[in-house]
């Protein structure tokens, strides 16, 4: 603050003070480029090394916790954290920051669908040439699950974390107002309860009651709420790809693509963009979301708002297990660390027993963990939490993303189409659907030709 | 008389006032405003509260980029005022090898849409290592086109007599631009230095490439990423908070200096 | 001693010295640019891993490339409702001001306001008042016994709703330019047409239009330079949408280039655009200055 001062204070007469002045700017602008370099050093002896978590305000609440506990102990390194500097999504913030070399040194906000790319790029560290990775691992993670996490050379740069099973979460209150007593299970009964519950209720002639809201900009990942949370449990547990090959043009899209299209045709979600929660003021009856949203709801909610959840609705003839999105997140260390051991056991405090407690408690969010629901560390947390008992059994049946270099383009491409099929009814949903899939052909042509 | 035959220009007049106002009012009283009352029309709410601030305040570190945009645009703008005074004299008071051609240049560059340089810009800060460092903000904008083209213009009305006088007293070019020059150009330092600081201040699109590290985010960046990403949890009253602060210093400043601001940004077309 | 030496190096060695800053800054930050965008078009590129050759291909992909041409119409649609817009707005509020009132200072610096804040504040304040369900705009028309227009959530509409955010941003800025434009009418003009019997609308017509003419081309090329690089705007209040008809020119080349990293794409995207951005401000130039 003080050579702000000056700075102000110089200004005036006398070209040498210029010339100063300028020195100066020049000198303080190299020495805060040094900055981070310094603080990477070892100025008060330890190391430092940088945590970039999700952006969320929870899960800050957790990493600041988390890293307050880990920096007051024993450690050769201590840490410093950042929320992810995200605007639009994280994918498009590392990438940028691979390429630039300003990665942190770990990061536990990884979406799976990104990994190829990041590891192509030789942006991460192969975790499993630390010796105790799959000690870890075997212990936590359910081995059919362990092998989607791997990369298309079979070595494993990513660290399950969490995930986050869709379901639809919904207001009690308004579903008993509207004489709902069952809670839909099918498409018919989903689009009837709509009919019940969106309604007029001040009487001006303008509805202003709904079952649900999705925000309706055309970003790629929004469509894992609607489209594709709705297209897993449609297809029994079916992902857009099938190896290399794009297998979604079938059934089960065009009845989602229907069946959002009905949705919006009558009403039943807004077309519009809310600023403010509709969800918690009382204004939607439902919303699409994970575990995460019971934090967010418990922090804001007016008195006796009494709220629960239920799967994903499936189309009338389904049959079979009851599957939906499962969100994961996981953590990955970058290569741009110079300290990746100590990195490494940070990256395994993370996933600790208590850690993965604090995430429950503070975010309620799913640790992926297979003796979850048996453990009795965790028990008195389950017992007393029907909800996240839901989404605990529900992770088992879960399918994530597939691992696709152009994934991004391809939800775009979705994107589009959903919006001019299901949102503004200018295609039907088998053209839109076919469309989606040939643009998706033409993104993977282009960027896989040599 | 008169008054009364321009009662409805008089009118008018402060309806347009009140389109242009109002929503600058209305932001302001809404960030005190509870959640579920700021979609009203009015101003006035039962329990106005600071709450919405604090909230940003704790969220983001809000101080922080406010003094990194100060620092960037302060450093922006010397370094726009200094150089481009430097070469403008050039450019209006000597004569050498190559003046027309880097003139032409300079014109020439006015035009180019900055759509093309944009990623490659991007891509030799990374080649640099500047990315999330100050010199990234700073350094690509050290020098105006424009800046040069006004001191220029202005530095060649200066009557020569001066400029001799000085030559004969033992000054070089550099004490004569400084000691006579700058004394005499207060109206385009003011002009440029405005430009250039307006300029810098509010850009966002620049920083948003460049600075990925929280503690270095300039005031309109973290507030754009505050505003779309997931801190605000979707709740407007932080959101619009975080713009107030954003735009008070600006609004701060011009109050004080508004004939400065209106004539500056107005020279920058006329001057074309 | 010192007029020894500048005497030896002369003139032309200073001249040199003090435009050596802008010619390091040209080489650098242009002229380099502009060099590497160039082979970037022929390669595809996702920083992080190496550049690849592909000749033309980069031209062949924009020339199918629906969403482009789209954007670049949206970007069109947006000039050509908003320069329109601007000129008017802006020339009656800069002739109701010229008039001999009192005021007159105060009403200038209002208009002026939202020109010198930044554009961020602007979109996240808009975004409250075009809202559909909730914002001021709407609940302001329902007040009034009328219809809610879904300003930023149709296809129709907008576009010509960020258009119109956009003159609210800038028309203070054109206000003034035309008030400096009407200023510099001689006064004998108007006393001629008195002494001819003109009223104030043929006052107008033939004589305070053609005299702006300068300032209106003026105008017309600042606010087409302004409307080329339509980004931020979309980019927080619409994302592009609703179907694409806020997608700008600008926007599409950013997620290009950082959501999907398609470097060598964007570049050549970019390029393409800037022609025809500068053959647009060509025609422009061409065809005023003719009349």
């Amino acid at each position: 603050m003080l050579f702000l001062n000056q700075l102000f204070r110089s200004r005036g007469n006398g070209y040498i003070r210029h010339f100063i002045l300028v020195m100066i700017i020049a000198g303080f602008t190299s020495s805060c480029s040094n900055d981070k370099e310094a603080s990477t050093g070892s100025k008060t002896g330890k190391t430092i090394i940088t945590y970039w978590c999700s952006s969320n305000a929870h899960e800050i609440a957790l990493a600041r916790e988390l890293v307050e506990a880990w920096n007051k102990g024993d450690h050769p390194v201590q840490v410093k954290m950042q929320p992810i500097p995200a605007s639009q999504s994280s994918e498009e913030v590392l990438l940028a920051a691979i390429a630039g070399g300003t990665t942190p040194d770990i990061c536990s906000n990884m979406w799976p669908g990104a990994m190829d790319e990041f590891v192509n790029a030789g942006g991460l560290v192969r975790l499993d040439q630390f010796p105790d990775f799959y000690d870890y691992n075997i212990e936590r993670v359910p081995e059919v699950l362990m092998e989607t996490f791997a990369a298309s050379d079979g070595h494993y740069y990513q660290l399950p974390w969490k995930t986050n099973p869709t379901m639809i979460m919904y207001n009690k209150r308004m579903f008993r107002d509207a004489g709902i007593e069952e809670l839909p299970r099918t498409y018919s009964e989903f689009l009837e309860a709509g009919a019940k519950l969106t309604q007029d209720r001040d009487g001006d002639g303008h509805i202003d009651q709904w079952l649900g809201y999705r925000n309706i900009k055309p970003i790629w990942w929004q469509r894992f709420f609607d489209y594709y949370t709705f297209y897993v449990a449609a297809s029994g547990g079916l992902t857009l790809f099938d190896g290399d090959e794009l297998v979604f043009e079938n059934e089960a899209s065009i009845a989602v693509f229907e069946l959002f299209r009905q949705i919006y045709k009558n009403g039943y979600f807004p077309i519009t963009e809310f600023t403010g929660d509709q969800f918690i003021q009382g204004n939607l009856a439902i919303s699409i979301t994970g575990p995460y949203a019971i934090s967010h709801v418990e922090k804001f909610k007016p008195e006796g708002f009494e709220y629960d959840f239920f799967p994903v609705p499936v189309p009338d003839d389904h049959e079979g297990l009851l599957y939906t999105y499962g969100d994961h997140k996981n953590i990955a260390i970058f290569s741009t660390t110079e300290h990746p051991e100590e990195t490494w056991e940070f990256a395994k405090y993370l996933i600790s027993k208590q850690a993965d407690l604090r995430l429950l408690e503070l975010c309620s969010q799913i640790p992926i963990r297979k003796d979850l629901s048996i453990d009795p560390y965790f028990s008195e947390y389950f017992n007393q939490r029907t909800m996240m008992t839901k989404f605990a059994e529900q992770a088992i049946l879960t399918r994530g993303v597939d691992g696709a270099a152009e994934l991004k383009e391809i939800f775009d491409a979705i994107s589009q189409e959903f919006e001019a099929c299901a949102i503004f009814d200018a295609r039907t949903p088998t053209e839109s659907i076919h469309r989606a899939v040939e643009r998706s052909k033409v993104i993977i042509e282009w960027n896989r030709a040599k | 008389m008169r008054g009364i035959k321009n009662l409805p220009l008089y009118l008018a007049l402060t309806v347009g006032g009140m389109i242009f106002a109002y929503p600058f009012v209305w932001m302001f009283f809404a960030t005190f405003k509870p959640e579920m009352e700021i979609t009203g029309i009015g101003l006035w709410s039962a329990d106005m509260s600071i709450d919405n601030y604090r909230l940003v305040m704790t969220k983001i570190p809000i101080a922080r980029a406010l003094l990194n945009s100060l620092f960037v645009s302060i450093c922006v703008t010397a370094s726009v005022l200094f150089w481009g005074s430097i070469v403008g004299y050039a450019l209006a008071r000597l004569k050498f090898l190559g003046r027309e051609l880097i003139l032409a240049v300079i014109l020439f560059t006015m035009v180019i849409p900055f759509q093309i340089t944009l990623i490659p810009m991007y891509i030799l800060m990374v080649k640099f290592g500047w990315v999330d460092t100050y010199l990234s903000l700073i350094v690509p904008g050290m020098i105006n086109s424009f800046g040069i083209l006004l001191f220029r213009q202005f530095f060649r009305d200066v009557p020569q007599d001066l400029i001799d006088a000085a030559r004969l007293d033992g000054c070089n070019e550099f004490q004569i631009l400084f000691r006579i020059m700058w004394p005499l150009s207060k109206p385009v330092l003011i002009t440029v230095g405005i430009l250039a600081f307006m300029g810098s201040w509010n850009d966002v699109l620049w920083p948003l490439l460049v600075i990925r590290l929280e503690t270095l985010m300039t005031m309109p960046q973290i507030v754009t990423l505050f505003a779309i990403g997931g801190q605000a949890e979707a709740q407007i009253g932080v959101q619009l908070a975080a713009a107030t602060l954003l735009a008070a210093p600006i609004i701060i400043l011009y109050s004080f200096f508004q004939k400065y601001f209106i004539e500056s940004m107005a020279s920058s077309g006329l001057k074309n | 001693m010192k007029s020894i030496m500048s005497r030896m190096k002369g003139e032309g060695f200073t001249g040199g010295l003090m435009s050596l800053p802008y010619i390091v800054y040209f080489s650098f930050f242009i002229a380099f640019p502009i060099g590497f965008s160039f082979i970037l078009i022929f390669h595809k590129w996702n920083i992080i891993t190496p550049m690849e050759w592909v000749g033309l291909r980069n031209f062949i992909r924009l020339f199918s490339d629906a969403q482009f041409f789209k954007a670049i119409l949206n970007t069109l649609t947006f000039l050509v409702i908003h320069i329109p817009l601007q000129i008017i707005v802006a020339l009656l509020l800069a002739v109701g001001l010229n008039q001999k009132i009192r005021f007159r200072g105060f009403f200038r610096s209002l208009y002026f306001m939202p020109v010198i804040v930044s554009g961020v504040v602007i979109t996240i304040m808009w975004r409250q008042l075009y809202g559909y369900e909730t914002g001021l705009l709407n609940m302001m028309l329902l007040q009034f016994g009328l219809d809610k227009i879904p300003w930023i959530n149709h296809p129709t509409y907008a576009m010509p709703s960020i258009a119109i955010m956009a003159t609210w941003k800038n028309v203070g800025l054109y206000v003034v330019l035309f008030l400096v434009g009407l200023q510099n009418i001689p006064g004998f003009l108007y006393e001629a047409a008195n002494i001819d019997g003109a009223g104030p609308v043929q006052k107008f017509w033939y004589i305070t239009l053609p005299a702006l003419n300068n300032t209106m081309v003026l105008v017309m090329i600042l606010s087409t330079i302004g409307g080329f690089s339509l980004f931020i705007e979309p980019f927080v209040m619409t994302g592009g949408g609703p179907m694409n008809s806020t997608l700008s020119a600008m926007l599409y080349i950013y997620n290009q280039a950082f959501y999907f990293g398609h470097m060598g794409y964007s570049a050549t995207l970019g390029f393409f655009f800037a022609c025809i951005v500068l053959l647009v401000i060509l025609i422009q130039k061409k065809v005023v200055e003719r009349d």
